[in-house]
């Protein structure tokens, strides 16, 4: 059954938090709405709230990038939040250390990180 | 011979596990064997006079004679050196023996009897009895010869067990050390808001960088932690795979929004860090504990 992950809007920050662990093609849906809504909304940020997953596998890390760099090229910023300590040190030994996308601790400090800079 | 270089070099705590290849390595043969029987039926006679002669002369030394208190434990440790000489001309060399000859070594490391003394001992009494036997054996002293040079060949083996017992407790104590030092708690310290202080003191091994990482991420998500500061002035050396580790702790904090400092490096971790190829450009760094606290102060601010 396909998860659709609800995209909340504060403001011009658009709020995406994943529940569920998504398969592949749950992760794609998620990327093309975002974008979309980032033009639609004029969006300044974007916030991935991972909190509640107890793992990030290569491809959705991957994905993750992706959207990072897309969102960029609108202009935008994108953080991710809740890494989960187990999770976080996992993917480090998978090697997938999202070196360009910032992140941040939970979802407060991720408003306040792109607070900072508009 | 590899076999008897491994079992010397790693095989401790089997006494007697390859009793077979110990006693060929050191070329003891049933001859040998039945020689020092030979020499049993004299033990007795032969013994006692050079015991006495061995503690008039160890009792010569001060250090040695603080040792003991009064007459009594010294017969009483004169009649264990004639049973140990018995022992040692009866020449069964089987598991047993080499199992009571380790405890012996072990009473003796415990009491102090350092190699040099128990060397020393052993060279005192196989001089004085190479004497005795062959004055003893006067007409006959191209037999008597054989038998002193197959005692002198088990004698030897006798020591190398109880020096084999003198290492084994050593490293025991090393171990244990070892094993204290990594046991050390590593506290997590809460400077101000956001801002974290893990101190290492010890020995890093791979074991609790393991559990540093745990507390370290933890303490992130615990105290909301935006800067830690990793102090490892207090740890002198780490291999590459724990200094890897501590990267990989320190990139795993990042991706929990947290930045990371290293501070007090030693000039060994540095060379283990530059060996698995990290450069100061991916990992932030400071010399010591004050500028690296400056450090995460100014990227809580900025």
């Amino acid at each position: 059954m396909a998860v659709r992950v609800p995209i909340l809007r504060q403001g011009r920050t658009l709020i995406a938090s994943i529940q569920e662990d998504l398969s592949d093609g749950d992760i794609l849906e998620l990327q093309s709405r975002v974008l979309e809504d980032v033009i639609r909304h004029r969006a300044t940020g974007v916030i991935f709230d991972v909190s509640a997953l107890d793992v990030l596998d290569s491809f959705g890390t991957r994905t993750l990038s992706d959207i990072a760099a897309a969102v960029q090229l609108r202009g935008a910023r994108m953080v991710i939040v809740g890494i989960q300590p187990e999770v976080a040190f996992s993917m480090v030994l998978l090697g997938l250390t999202l070196a360009d996308v910032p992140t941040a601790l939970d979802l407060e400090t991720g408003l306040a990180m792109l607070g900072r800079a508009a | 011979m590899d076999d008897i270089i491994a079992s010397s070099a790693g095989g401790h705590g089997r006494p007697g596990g390859h009793l077979a290849d110990q006693l060929r390595w050191f070329d003891i043969t049933e001859t040998d064997r039945r020689q020092a029987e030979a020499l049993a039926v004299t033990a007795d006679e032969l013994a006692e006079p050079i015991i006495e002669d061995f503690y008039a002369h160890l009792l010569s030394f001060e250090d040695a004679r603080r040792h003991f208190r009064g007459e009594e434990q010294i017969a009483r440790v004169k009649q264990g050196q004639l049973k140990y000489f018995r022992e040692l001309v009866s020449a069964s060399l089987d598991e047993d023996y080499v199992r009571n000859r380790r405890r012996i070594g072990q009473i003796h490391e415990r009491a102090g009897v350092t190699p040099t003394l128990y060397v020393g001992a052993y060279a005192y009494y196989l001089h004085r009895l190479g004497h005795r036997v062959m004055a003893k054996m006067q007409d006959d002293p191209a037999h008597a010869l054989p038998l002193l040079l197959s005692l002198i060949k088990i004698a030897h083996f006798d020591m190398s067990q109880a020096l084999e017992t003198y290492v084994e407790a050593r490293e025991a104590t090393i171990e244990q050390r070892e094993r204290e030092m990594s046991e050390l708690p590593t506290p997590v310290l809460k400077l101000r808001d956001g801002l974290l202080l893990i101190p290492v003191v010890g020995t890093l091994d791979s074991y609790r960088a393991r559990s540093l990482t745990v507390k370290l991420l933890e303490g992130i998500r615990d105290h909301r932690a935006r800067a830690v500061v990793l102090d490892i002035t207090g740890v002198a050396a780490v291999d590459s795979a724990v200094a890897n580790h501590l990267i990989q702790t320190m990139t795993a904090a990042r991706l929990m929004g947290a930045s990371s400092v290293l501070t007090g490096l030693s000039a060994e971790v540095a060379q283990a860090l530059v060996k698995i190829g990290v450069t100061g450009e991916a990992l932030r760094t400071a010399g010591d504990l004050q500028h690296g606290i400056e450090m995460a102060e100014r990227m809580l601010d900025g």
